[in-house]
Protein backbone atom coordinates (compact mmCIF):
# COMPACT_ATOMS: atom_id res chain seq x y z
CA UNK A 1 0.00 0.00 0.00
CA UNK A 2 2.65 2.30 0.28
CA UNK A 3 4.05 1.32 -2.73
CA UNK A 4 0.89 2.26 -3.67
CA UNK A 5 0.77 5.60 -2.36
CA UNK A 6 4.01 6.53 -3.32
CA UNK A 7 3.36 5.74 -6.97
CA UNK A 8 -0.35 7.72 -7.00
CA UNK A 9 1.82 10.76 -5.88
CA UNK A 10 4.70 10.20 -8.35
CA UNK A 11 2.44 9.84 -10.96
CA UNK A 12 0.41 13.09 -10.43
CA UNK A 13 2.97 15.60 -9.70
CA UNK A 14 4.44 14.05 -13.00
CA UNK A 15 0.96 14.54 -14.84
CA UNK A 16 0.48 18.22 -13.54
CA UNK A 17 4.05 19.31 -13.71
CA UNK A 18 3.58 18.55 -17.63
CA UNK A 19 0.64 20.01 -18.06
CA UNK A 20 1.39 22.84 -15.81
CA UNK A 21 -0.08 25.30 -18.08
CA UNK A 22 -3.68 23.83 -18.39
CA UNK A 23 -3.33 22.84 -15.13
CA UNK A 24 -2.54 26.29 -13.80
CA UNK A 25 -5.62 27.64 -15.59
CA UNK A 26 -7.94 25.50 -14.47
CA UNK A 27 -6.61 26.22 -10.64
CA UNK A 28 -6.96 29.22 -11.28
CA UNK A 29 -10.75 28.82 -12.34
CA UNK A 30 -11.50 27.10 -9.77
CA UNK A 31 -10.11 29.72 -6.97
CA UNK A 32 -11.82 32.12 -8.97
CA UNK A 33 -15.60 30.69 -8.87
CA UNK A 34 -15.07 28.96 -5.24
CA UNK A 35 -13.89 32.85 -4.07
CA UNK A 36 -16.92 33.88 -4.99
CA UNK A 37 -19.15 31.29 -4.00
CA UNK A 38 -17.34 31.65 -0.48
CA UNK A 39 -18.12 35.40 -0.74
CA UNK A 40 -21.85 34.64 -1.49
CA UNK A 41 -22.18 32.41 1.45
CA UNK A 42 -20.27 34.81 3.82
CA UNK A 43 -22.48 37.30 3.17
CA UNK A 44 -25.88 35.23 3.52
CA UNK A 45 -24.95 34.31 6.63
CA UNK A 46 -23.81 37.42 7.49
CA UNK A 47 -27.11 39.04 6.51
CA UNK A 48 -28.69 36.41 8.86
CA UNK A 49 -26.40 37.44 11.55
CA UNK A 50 -28.07 40.81 11.21
CA UNK A 51 -31.45 40.04 11.12
CA UNK A 52 -31.17 38.06 14.27
CA UNK A 53 -29.99 40.81 16.30
CA UNK A 54 -31.97 43.60 14.80
CA UNK A 55 -34.94 41.77 15.51
CA UNK A 56 -33.85 41.18 19.23
CA UNK A 57 -33.54 45.16 19.58
CA UNK A 58 -36.83 46.22 17.42
CA UNK A 59 -37.90 49.29 18.51
CA UNK A 60 -40.60 51.25 17.10
CA UNK A 61 -40.00 55.06 17.06
CA UNK A 62 -43.27 57.52 17.35
CA UNK A 63 -41.80 60.83 16.49
CA UNK A 64 -43.55 63.73 17.86
CA UNK A 65 -43.82 67.33 16.46
CA UNK A 66 -40.78 69.70 18.42
CA UNK A 67 -44.20 71.72 18.93
CA UNK A 68 -46.64 69.14 20.02
CA UNK A 69 -48.64 70.24 22.92
CA UNK A 70 -48.75 67.96 25.82
CA UNK A 71 -52.59 66.87 25.21
CA UNK A 72 -51.51 65.58 21.60
CA UNK A 73 -48.31 63.67 23.09
CA UNK A 74 -50.58 62.60 26.31
CA UNK A 75 -53.45 61.32 23.38
CA UNK A 76 -50.97 59.33 21.33
CA UNK A 77 -49.59 57.67 24.27
CA UNK A 78 -52.86 56.10 25.30
CA UNK A 79 -53.37 54.99 21.76
CA UNK A 80 -50.18 53.12 22.07
CA UNK A 81 -50.97 51.99 25.36
CA UNK A 82 -54.33 50.61 24.21
CA UNK A 83 -53.01 49.13 21.13
CA UNK A 84 -52.72 45.04 20.84
CA UNK A 85 -49.96 44.65 19.51
CA UNK A 86 -47.50 46.35 21.65
CA UNK A 87 -46.56 45.59 24.68
CA UNK A 88 -44.64 48.52 26.09
CA UNK A 89 -43.92 52.20 25.83
CA UNK A 90 -41.88 55.01 27.50
CA UNK A 91 -41.78 58.62 26.47
CA UNK A 92 -38.37 60.69 26.09
CA UNK A 93 -38.60 64.18 25.97
CA UNK A 94 -36.11 66.25 23.16
CA UNK A 95 -33.61 66.72 25.44
CA UNK A 96 -32.73 63.15 26.11
CA UNK A 97 -33.38 62.22 22.02
CA UNK A 98 -30.81 66.04 21.47
CA UNK A 99 -28.73 63.75 23.78
CA UNK A 100 -28.92 60.72 21.65
CA UNK A 101 -28.40 62.38 18.29
CA UNK A 102 -25.50 63.63 19.46
CA UNK A 103 -23.66 60.09 19.77
CA UNK A 104 -24.74 59.19 16.43
CA UNK A 105 -24.64 62.42 14.50
CA UNK A 106 -21.14 63.94 13.74
CA UNK A 107 -20.01 67.45 14.96
CA UNK A 108 -21.48 69.25 11.53
CA UNK A 109 -24.74 67.77 11.29
CA UNK A 110 -25.29 68.76 14.77
CA UNK A 111 -24.17 72.01 14.67
CA UNK A 112 -26.81 72.97 12.99
CA UNK A 113 -29.75 71.07 15.16
CA UNK A 114 -31.07 72.95 18.41
CA UNK A 115 -32.29 71.01 21.40
CA UNK A 116 -36.22 72.43 20.25
CA UNK A 117 -35.75 71.11 17.32
CA UNK A 118 -35.34 67.43 17.66
CA UNK A 119 -38.70 65.69 18.13
CA UNK A 120 -39.18 64.14 20.81
CA UNK A 121 -40.45 60.79 20.55
CA UNK A 122 -42.23 57.47 22.10
CA UNK A 123 -39.99 54.19 21.86
CA UNK A 124 -42.16 51.18 21.94
CA UNK A 125 -41.78 47.56 22.02
CA UNK A 126 -43.90 45.54 19.75
CA UNK A 127 -44.80 41.46 19.93
CA UNK A 128 -43.26 41.01 17.21
CA UNK A 129 -40.70 42.27 15.32
CA UNK A 130 -43.05 42.17 11.90
CA UNK A 131 -45.91 44.21 14.54
CA UNK A 132 -43.99 47.25 13.50
CA UNK A 133 -45.34 47.75 10.60
CA UNK A 134 -48.97 48.26 11.97
CA UNK A 135 -47.88 50.68 14.65
CA UNK A 136 -46.13 52.52 11.23
CA UNK A 137 -49.35 52.12 9.45
CA UNK A 138 -51.66 53.13 12.50
CA UNK A 139 -49.68 56.40 13.84
CA UNK A 140 -48.97 57.90 10.68
CA UNK A 141 -50.00 61.44 10.13
CA UNK A 142 -51.82 61.70 13.18
CA UNK A 143 -51.96 65.05 14.96
CA UNK A 144 -48.55 66.01 16.67
CA UNK A 145 -46.92 63.00 14.73
CA UNK A 146 -43.50 63.94 12.63
CA UNK A 147 -43.51 61.99 9.75
CA UNK A 148 -44.28 58.17 9.68
CA UNK A 149 -42.96 56.17 12.82
CA UNK A 150 -39.80 54.65 12.33
CA UNK A 151 -38.70 50.89 12.67
CA UNK A 152 -34.90 49.73 11.83
CA UNK A 153 -36.58 46.87 10.98
CA UNK A 154 -37.29 48.34 7.10
CA UNK A 155 -34.14 49.89 6.78
CA UNK A 156 -32.93 45.86 7.73
CA UNK A 157 -35.05 44.65 4.79
CA UNK A 158 -34.14 47.26 2.46
CA UNK A 159 -30.41 45.99 3.29
CA UNK A 160 -31.13 42.72 3.27
CA UNK A 161 -32.57 42.73 -0.10
CA UNK A 162 -30.10 44.38 -1.94
CA UNK A 163 -27.63 41.42 0.01
CA UNK A 164 -29.98 38.88 -1.19
CA UNK A 165 -29.64 40.26 -4.70
CA UNK A 166 -26.27 40.48 -4.53
CA UNK A 167 -26.04 36.85 -3.22
CA UNK A 168 -27.70 35.58 -6.33
CA UNK A 169 -25.91 37.42 -8.78
CA UNK A 170 -22.73 36.68 -7.44
CA UNK A 171 -24.16 32.51 -6.83
CA UNK A 172 -24.86 32.68 -10.60
CA UNK A 173 -21.57 33.64 -11.93
CA UNK A 174 -19.79 31.38 -9.71
CA UNK A 175 -21.84 28.52 -11.19
CA UNK A 176 -21.26 29.31 -14.57
CA UNK A 177 -17.58 29.47 -13.18
CA UNK A 178 -17.99 26.52 -11.54
CA UNK A 179 -19.05 24.39 -14.61
CA UNK A 180 -15.95 25.96 -16.76
CA UNK A 181 -13.70 25.16 -13.87
CA UNK A 182 -14.97 21.55 -14.11
CA UNK A 183 -14.41 21.81 -18.11
CA UNK A 184 -10.81 22.77 -17.29
CA UNK A 185 -10.46 20.23 -14.90
CA UNK A 186 -11.81 17.39 -17.08
CA UNK A 187 -9.66 18.85 -20.15
CA UNK A 188 -6.29 18.93 -18.33
CA UNK A 189 -7.24 14.99 -17.16
CA UNK A 190 -7.98 14.01 -20.68
CA UNK A 191 -4.51 16.25 -21.86
CA UNK A 192 -3.14 13.40 -18.94
CA UNK A 193 -5.19 10.30 -20.17
CA UNK A 194 -3.43 10.80 -23.80
CA UNK A 195 -0.14 11.99 -22.62
CA UNK A 196 -0.16 8.34 -20.82
CA UNK A 197 -2.09 6.62 -23.71
CA UNK A 198 0.68 3.91 -24.38
CA UNK A 199 1.47 3.56 -20.49
CA UNK A 200 -1.96 2.74 -19.99
CA UNK A 201 -2.12 0.16 -22.92
CA UNK A 202 0.93 -1.50 -20.86
CA UNK A 203 -0.46 -1.51 -17.54
CA UNK A 204 -4.14 -3.02 -19.01
CA UNK A 205 -1.37 -5.77 -20.85
CA UNK A 206 -0.01 -7.01 -17.79
CA UNK A 207 -2.73 -6.90 -15.50
CA UNK A 208 -3.56 -3.65 -13.33
CA UNK A 209 -6.79 -3.80 -12.14
CA UNK A 210 -8.88 -0.77 -13.66
CA UNK A 211 -8.56 1.18 -10.31
CA UNK A 212 -4.99 1.14 -10.12
CA UNK A 213 -5.51 2.74 -13.57
CA UNK A 214 -7.87 4.98 -12.29
CA UNK A 215 -6.91 6.14 -9.47
CA UNK A 216 -3.58 8.74 -10.35
CA UNK A 217 -6.12 10.31 -12.84
CA UNK A 218 -8.94 10.84 -10.32
CA UNK A 219 -6.13 12.04 -7.99
CA UNK A 220 -4.56 14.46 -9.95
CA UNK A 221 -8.25 15.98 -10.63
CA UNK A 222 -9.03 16.42 -6.82
CA UNK A 223 -5.32 18.23 -6.23
CA UNK A 224 -6.61 20.78 -8.90
CA UNK A 225 -9.83 21.28 -7.13
CA UNK A 226 -8.27 21.18 -3.86
CA UNK A 227 -5.62 23.83 -4.57
CA UNK A 228 -7.81 26.00 -6.16
CA UNK A 229 -10.75 25.70 -3.49
CA UNK A 230 -7.53 26.30 -0.57
CA UNK A 231 -6.44 29.23 -2.51
CA UNK A 232 -10.03 30.66 -2.22
CA UNK A 233 -10.58 29.91 1.33
CA UNK A 234 -7.43 31.94 2.22
CA UNK A 235 -8.43 34.65 0.32
CA UNK A 236 -11.88 34.28 2.07
CA UNK A 237 -10.27 34.34 5.22
CA UNK A 238 -8.21 37.14 4.33
CA UNK A 239 -11.17 39.63 3.32
CA UNK A 240 -12.99 38.61 6.25
CA UNK A 241 -10.20 39.56 8.79
CA UNK A 242 -9.58 42.83 6.67
CA UNK A 243 -13.54 43.31 7.32
CA UNK A 244 -13.30 42.69 10.61
CA UNK A 245 -10.34 45.06 11.20
CA UNK A 246 -12.57 47.82 9.62
CA UNK A 247 -15.01 47.44 11.49
CA UNK A 248 -13.75 47.29 15.10
CA UNK A 249 -13.83 51.00 15.29
CA UNK A 250 -17.59 51.77 14.22
CA UNK A 251 -20.28 51.04 16.62
CA UNK A 252 -21.58 48.03 17.71
CA UNK A 253 -24.77 48.98 16.00
CA UNK A 254 -23.99 49.52 12.77
CA UNK A 255 -24.29 46.82 10.20
CA UNK A 256 -21.16 45.49 8.49
CA UNK A 257 -20.23 45.17 12.25
CA UNK A 258 -23.12 43.01 13.42
CA UNK A 259 -22.97 40.62 9.85
CA UNK A 260 -19.43 39.85 11.32
CA UNK A 261 -19.53 35.85 11.61
CA UNK A 262 -18.50 33.70 14.16
CA UNK A 263 -15.21 31.41 13.95
CA UNK A 264 -17.48 28.58 13.55
CA UNK A 265 -19.77 30.12 10.69
CA UNK A 266 -16.77 31.11 9.30
CA UNK A 267 -15.02 27.44 9.41
CA UNK A 268 -18.32 26.31 7.38
CA UNK A 269 -18.18 28.50 4.93
CA UNK A 270 -14.63 27.73 4.33
CA UNK A 271 -14.92 23.82 4.48
CA UNK A 272 -17.85 23.97 2.59
CA UNK A 273 -16.08 25.98 -0.68
CA UNK A 274 -13.12 23.14 -0.22
CA UNK A 275 -15.55 20.21 -0.10
CA UNK A 276 -16.92 21.91 -3.58
CA UNK A 277 -13.83 22.21 -4.73
CA UNK A 278 -12.98 18.76 -4.41
CA UNK A 279 -16.19 17.76 -5.65
CA UNK A 280 -15.91 19.89 -8.87
CA UNK A 281 -12.57 18.14 -9.08
CA UNK A 282 -13.42 14.37 -9.13
CA UNK A 283 -16.31 15.38 -10.92
CA UNK A 284 -13.93 16.76 -13.86
CA UNK A 285 -11.64 13.68 -13.72
CA UNK A 286 -14.57 11.35 -13.26
CA UNK A 287 -16.18 12.42 -16.44
CA UNK A 288 -12.39 12.52 -18.57
CA UNK A 289 -12.07 8.78 -16.98
CA UNK A 290 -15.32 7.64 -18.11
CA UNK A 291 -15.10 9.35 -21.54
CA UNK A 292 -11.70 8.94 -22.62
CA UNK A 293 -9.59 6.22 -20.39
CA UNK A 294 -11.08 2.72 -22.06
CA UNK A 295 -10.69 0.55 -18.80
CA UNK B 1 -21.57 -29.45 -18.87
CA UNK B 2 -19.47 -29.26 -15.92
CA UNK B 3 -15.81 -28.19 -16.00
CA UNK B 4 -14.40 -31.12 -14.87
CA UNK B 5 -16.04 -33.84 -17.19
CA UNK B 6 -14.08 -31.61 -19.82
CA UNK B 7 -11.01 -30.99 -18.19
CA UNK B 8 -7.49 -32.75 -18.13
CA UNK B 9 -5.22 -31.00 -15.93
CA UNK B 10 -2.60 -30.73 -18.34
CA UNK B 11 -4.51 -28.55 -20.58
CA UNK B 12 -3.47 -24.60 -20.98
CA UNK B 13 -5.79 -23.51 -23.13
CA UNK B 14 -8.92 -25.24 -24.63
CA UNK B 15 -11.28 -23.46 -27.28
CA UNK B 16 -14.45 -25.53 -28.08
CA UNK B 17 -16.36 -23.86 -31.25
CA UNK B 18 -14.94 -20.36 -30.89
CA UNK B 19 -16.85 -17.91 -33.48
CA UNK B 20 -15.73 -14.11 -33.30
CA UNK B 21 -17.07 -11.43 -35.98
CA UNK B 22 -16.12 -7.89 -35.45
CA UNK B 23 -18.96 -5.05 -35.68
CA UNK B 24 -18.18 -5.04 -39.21
CA UNK B 25 -19.34 -8.33 -40.13
CA UNK B 26 -15.80 -9.67 -40.84
CA UNK B 27 -15.48 -13.23 -39.33
CA UNK B 28 -11.92 -13.12 -37.95
CA UNK B 29 -12.25 -16.46 -36.77
CA UNK B 30 -14.89 -19.25 -37.68
CA UNK B 31 -15.70 -22.23 -35.37
CA UNK B 32 -12.07 -23.11 -33.95
CA UNK B 33 -11.76 -25.86 -31.55
CA UNK B 34 -8.01 -26.73 -30.14
CA UNK B 35 -6.10 -27.87 -26.97
CA UNK B 36 -2.71 -26.90 -26.28
CA UNK B 37 -1.48 -28.88 -23.37
CA UNK B 38 0.88 -26.96 -20.33
CA UNK B 39 4.57 -26.68 -21.98
CA UNK B 40 3.42 -27.04 -25.61
CA UNK B 41 5.41 -24.70 -27.97
CA UNK B 42 2.61 -23.63 -30.70
CA UNK B 43 3.36 -21.59 -33.84
CA UNK B 44 0.19 -20.23 -35.30
CA UNK B 45 0.80 -19.73 -38.95
CA UNK B 46 -1.55 -18.52 -41.91
CA UNK B 47 -1.90 -15.45 -44.35
CA UNK B 48 -2.07 -12.27 -42.98
CA UNK B 49 -5.66 -11.40 -42.11
CA UNK B 50 -6.30 -15.31 -41.18
CA UNK B 51 -7.46 -14.53 -37.59
CA UNK B 52 -3.85 -14.94 -35.90
CA UNK B 53 -4.23 -11.72 -33.74
CA UNK B 54 -7.77 -11.97 -32.90
CA UNK B 55 -7.17 -15.35 -31.11
CA UNK B 56 -4.52 -14.22 -29.46
CA UNK B 57 -6.61 -11.37 -28.75
CA UNK B 58 -9.25 -13.49 -27.50
CA UNK B 59 -6.85 -15.38 -25.14
CA UNK B 60 -6.01 -11.86 -23.55
CA UNK B 61 -9.75 -11.36 -23.25
CA UNK B 62 -9.19 -8.16 -25.07
CA UNK B 63 -11.90 -9.58 -27.23
CA UNK B 64 -15.10 -12.02 -26.76
CA UNK B 65 -16.37 -14.84 -28.83
CA UNK B 66 -19.64 -13.98 -30.08
CA UNK B 67 -19.65 -18.19 -29.47
CA UNK B 68 -17.99 -20.79 -27.94
CA UNK B 69 -16.02 -21.35 -25.17
CA UNK B 70 -12.21 -20.71 -23.93
CA UNK B 71 -10.44 -21.88 -20.78
CA UNK B 72 -7.53 -20.96 -19.91
CA UNK B 73 -5.61 -22.62 -16.92
CA UNK B 74 -8.77 -24.30 -16.05
CA UNK B 75 -10.74 -21.30 -15.97
CA UNK B 76 -14.03 -20.16 -18.58
CA UNK B 77 -12.31 -16.86 -19.41
CA UNK B 78 -14.94 -16.22 -22.01
CA UNK B 79 -17.71 -15.85 -18.68
CA UNK B 80 -14.85 -14.43 -16.20
CA UNK B 81 -16.35 -11.36 -14.57
CA UNK B 82 -15.18 -8.09 -16.18
CA UNK B 83 -12.95 -7.25 -12.40
CA UNK B 84 -11.56 -10.30 -12.61
CA UNK B 85 -9.87 -10.13 -15.54
CA UNK B 86 -6.40 -7.77 -15.17
CA UNK B 87 -5.74 -11.42 -12.52
CA UNK B 88 -5.94 -13.48 -16.07
CA UNK B 89 -3.65 -10.76 -17.53
CA UNK B 90 -0.96 -11.69 -14.61
CA UNK B 91 -0.87 -15.25 -16.01
CA UNK B 92 -0.79 -14.45 -19.25
CA UNK B 93 2.52 -12.48 -20.88
CA UNK B 94 2.63 -11.21 -24.37
CA UNK B 95 5.29 -9.35 -27.21
CA UNK B 96 4.43 -7.72 -30.42
CA UNK B 97 6.29 -7.07 -33.62
CA UNK B 98 6.04 -3.23 -32.21
CA UNK B 99 7.95 -3.86 -28.70
CA UNK B 100 5.46 -1.38 -27.25
CA UNK B 101 8.07 -0.27 -24.72
CA UNK B 102 7.51 3.30 -23.16
CA UNK B 103 9.91 5.54 -24.50
CA UNK B 104 10.54 7.71 -21.37
CA UNK B 105 11.69 4.65 -19.23
CA UNK B 106 15.04 3.33 -19.05
CA UNK B 107 15.39 -1.04 -19.47
CA UNK B 108 15.01 -1.76 -15.42
CA UNK B 109 12.15 0.84 -15.48
CA UNK B 110 10.03 -0.57 -18.53
CA UNK B 111 10.41 -4.06 -16.90
CA UNK B 112 10.20 -3.05 -13.12
CA UNK B 113 6.60 -1.18 -14.60
CA UNK B 114 4.80 -4.25 -14.98
CA UNK B 115 5.39 -5.63 -11.68
CA UNK B 116 4.84 -2.06 -9.86
CA UNK B 117 1.16 -1.60 -11.33
CA UNK B 118 0.24 -4.71 -10.16
CA UNK B 119 1.05 -3.91 -6.76
CA UNK B 120 4.25 -5.65 -6.48
CA UNK B 121 6.40 -4.50 -3.26
CA UNK B 122 9.71 -2.90 -4.12
CA UNK B 123 12.39 -5.77 -2.67
CA UNK B 124 10.00 -8.35 -5.06
CA UNK B 125 10.75 -6.29 -8.32
CA UNK B 126 14.47 -5.49 -7.13
CA UNK B 127 15.05 -9.13 -6.99
CA UNK B 128 13.06 -10.11 -10.32
CA UNK B 129 14.15 -8.01 -12.58
CA UNK B 130 17.83 -8.27 -12.65
CA UNK B 131 17.38 -11.99 -12.68
CA UNK B 132 15.26 -11.76 -15.91
CA UNK B 133 17.07 -9.02 -17.34
CA UNK B 134 20.42 -11.82 -17.41
CA UNK B 135 17.79 -14.20 -18.73
CA UNK B 136 17.46 -12.30 -21.86
CA UNK B 137 21.22 -10.95 -21.83
CA UNK B 138 20.76 -7.04 -21.07
CA UNK B 139 21.73 -6.97 -17.55
CA UNK B 140 24.60 -4.43 -18.78
CA UNK B 141 21.99 -2.20 -20.34
CA UNK B 142 19.67 -1.87 -17.76
CA UNK B 143 20.20 1.94 -17.29
CA UNK B 144 19.56 2.86 -21.21
CA UNK B 145 16.50 3.94 -22.70
CA UNK B 146 15.08 1.79 -25.85
CA UNK B 147 16.39 4.23 -28.00
CA UNK B 148 19.43 3.87 -27.26
CA UNK B 149 19.11 -0.35 -28.12
CA UNK B 150 18.67 -2.28 -31.71
CA UNK B 151 15.82 -3.63 -32.17
CA UNK B 152 16.35 -7.23 -30.77
CA UNK B 153 17.60 -5.79 -28.10
CA UNK B 154 14.16 -4.11 -27.51
CA UNK B 155 12.14 -7.24 -28.22
CA UNK B 156 14.34 -8.50 -25.32
CA UNK B 157 13.27 -6.19 -23.09
CA UNK B 158 9.46 -6.81 -24.03
CA UNK B 159 10.22 -10.13 -23.84
CA UNK B 160 11.72 -9.93 -20.11
CA UNK B 161 8.77 -7.72 -18.91
CA UNK B 162 6.10 -10.19 -20.28
CA UNK B 163 8.02 -13.11 -18.45
CA UNK B 164 9.54 -11.41 -15.04
CA UNK B 165 6.07 -12.38 -13.34
CA UNK B 166 6.51 -15.66 -14.51
CA UNK B 167 3.27 -16.06 -16.40
CA UNK B 168 1.80 -19.55 -17.25
CA UNK B 169 1.69 -18.53 -20.53
CA UNK B 170 3.02 -16.25 -23.31
CA UNK B 171 1.58 -14.93 -26.29
CA UNK B 172 3.69 -13.26 -29.27
CA UNK B 173 2.33 -11.62 -31.88
CA UNK B 174 4.96 -11.86 -34.53
CA UNK B 175 7.65 -10.93 -32.43
CA UNK B 176 9.94 -10.79 -35.18
CA UNK B 177 8.18 -9.17 -37.79
CA UNK B 178 10.83 -6.31 -37.88
CA UNK B 179 13.78 -8.05 -36.97
CA UNK B 180 16.72 -9.43 -39.32
CA UNK B 181 17.09 -13.28 -39.52
CA UNK B 182 20.12 -13.40 -37.56
CA UNK B 183 18.28 -11.56 -34.97
CA UNK B 184 15.30 -13.58 -34.85
CA UNK B 185 17.13 -16.83 -34.24
CA UNK B 186 18.32 -14.92 -31.25
CA UNK B 187 14.58 -14.25 -29.94
CA UNK B 188 13.27 -17.64 -31.22
CA UNK B 189 15.69 -19.38 -28.75
CA UNK B 190 15.20 -16.99 -26.06
CA UNK B 191 11.42 -17.76 -26.07
CA UNK B 192 12.61 -21.63 -26.75
CA UNK B 193 14.17 -21.23 -23.28
CA UNK B 194 11.41 -19.69 -21.56
CA UNK B 195 9.03 -22.98 -22.95
CA UNK B 196 11.92 -25.12 -22.13
CA UNK B 197 11.26 -23.30 -18.31
CA UNK B 198 7.41 -24.89 -18.26
CA UNK B 199 5.63 -21.57 -19.77
CA UNK B 200 3.33 -22.50 -22.25
CA UNK B 201 4.30 -20.21 -25.45
CA UNK B 202 1.85 -19.25 -28.72
CA UNK B 203 3.81 -17.37 -31.06
CA UNK B 204 2.18 -16.40 -34.46
CA UNK B 205 4.53 -16.07 -36.66
CA UNK B 206 5.18 -15.23 -40.89
CA UNK B 207 8.57 -16.90 -40.13
CA UNK B 208 8.73 -19.53 -42.57
CA UNK B 209 12.42 -20.45 -41.82
CA UNK B 210 12.27 -20.41 -38.30
CA UNK B 211 9.09 -22.44 -38.17
CA UNK B 212 10.67 -25.05 -40.75
CA UNK B 213 13.83 -25.28 -38.68
CA UNK B 214 12.14 -25.69 -35.21
CA UNK B 215 9.70 -28.63 -35.88
CA UNK B 216 7.24 -27.61 -33.12
CA UNK B 217 3.41 -27.58 -33.03
CA UNK B 218 1.90 -25.30 -36.30
CA UNK B 219 -1.64 -24.58 -36.76
CA UNK B 220 -2.58 -22.66 -39.49
CA UNK B 221 -5.66 -20.44 -40.02
CA UNK B 222 -6.92 -19.49 -43.26
CA UNK B 223 -10.17 -17.00 -43.15
CA UNK B 224 -10.71 -17.50 -39.65
CA UNK B 225 -10.77 -21.09 -40.25
CA UNK B 226 -8.26 -24.23 -38.79
CA UNK B 227 -7.23 -26.01 -41.54
CA UNK B 228 -4.27 -27.79 -39.89
CA UNK B 229 -2.81 -28.98 -36.72
CA UNK B 230 0.23 -30.58 -36.84
CA UNK B 231 2.88 -31.97 -34.34
CA UNK B 232 6.71 -31.04 -35.75
CA UNK B 233 4.96 -29.19 -38.53
CA UNK B 234 6.53 -26.65 -40.85
CA UNK B 235 5.06 -23.54 -42.51
CA UNK B 236 3.90 -24.27 -45.66
CA UNK B 237 1.45 -27.55 -46.97
CA UNK B 238 3.09 -30.38 -45.99
CA UNK B 239 4.61 -32.91 -48.19
CA UNK B 240 6.66 -35.04 -45.29
CA UNK B 241 7.12 -35.73 -41.49
CA UNK B 242 4.40 -33.31 -40.10
CA UNK B 243 1.85 -35.99 -37.93
CA UNK B 244 -1.32 -34.70 -38.26
CA UNK B 245 -3.28 -34.44 -35.27
N1 LIG C 1 -10.94 -4.40 -34.79
C1 LIG C 1 -11.33 -4.98 -35.94
N2 LIG C 1 -12.49 -4.58 -36.52
C2 LIG C 1 -12.89 -5.16 -37.66
N3 LIG C 1 -12.22 -6.09 -38.32
C3 LIG C 1 -11.06 -6.51 -37.81
C4 LIG C 1 -10.55 -5.97 -36.60
N4 LIG C 1 -9.37 -6.57 -36.32
C5 LIG C 1 -9.17 -7.45 -37.32
N5 LIG C 1 -10.17 -7.42 -38.23
C6 LIG C 1 -10.30 -8.26 -39.40
O1 LIG C 1 -10.35 -9.59 -38.97
C7 LIG C 1 -9.59 -10.42 -39.83
C8 LIG C 1 -8.50 -11.13 -39.05
O2 LIG C 1 -7.55 -10.17 -38.64
P1 LIG C 1 -6.31 -10.51 -37.74
O3 LIG C 1 -6.78 -11.33 -36.60
O4 LIG C 1 -5.62 -9.24 -37.41
O5 LIG C 1 -5.43 -11.39 -38.70
P2 LIG C 1 -3.85 -11.63 -38.72
O6 LIG C 1 -3.30 -11.27 -37.41
O7 LIG C 1 -3.73 -13.08 -39.04
O8 LIG C 1 -3.30 -10.81 -39.82
C9 LIG C 1 -9.06 -9.53 -40.94
O9 LIG C 1 -9.95 -9.60 -42.03
C10 LIG C 1 -9.11 -8.14 -40.33
O10 LIG C 1 -9.33 -7.19 -41.32
MG1 LIG D 1 -1.75 -9.93 -36.93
Amino acid sequence: MASFSQYVVKETTTNLWRNRVTTAAAVFTVMISLFLVGASLVLGQGASNAEIKWQQGTLVTVWMEPGASAQEIAAVQTQLDAFPYVHGCYYRTQAQDYEEAQHLLTATELSVLKPEQIPSSIRCIPNESQDAKLVIAKFSGQPGVFGSPTAPIQYLKTIQRVITTAQYAVLVVALVLLLSSAVLILNTIRMAIFARKREVAVMKLVGATNWFIRVPFIFEGLVQGFIGSALAALFIWIGEAFWRVRTESQSPDGLLHQMLLSNWQLFWCETIVILLGMTIGSIGSAIAIRRFLDV
Amino acid sequence: MPIGALWRPEIMIKLDHVTKTYKNGTIALDDVSLEIEKGEFVFLVGSSGSGKTTFLRLLLREELPDRGTIWEAGRDIVNLPKWRVPYLRRNIGCVFQDFRLLQNKTVFENVAFALEVIGRPKSVIEAQVPQVLELVGLAHKRDNLPSELSGGEQQRVAIARAFVNRPLILLADEPTGNLDPKISEGIMSLLDRINKSGTTVVMATHDKALVDRMRLRVIELDHGTLVRDQHRGVYGIDGDGGVQR
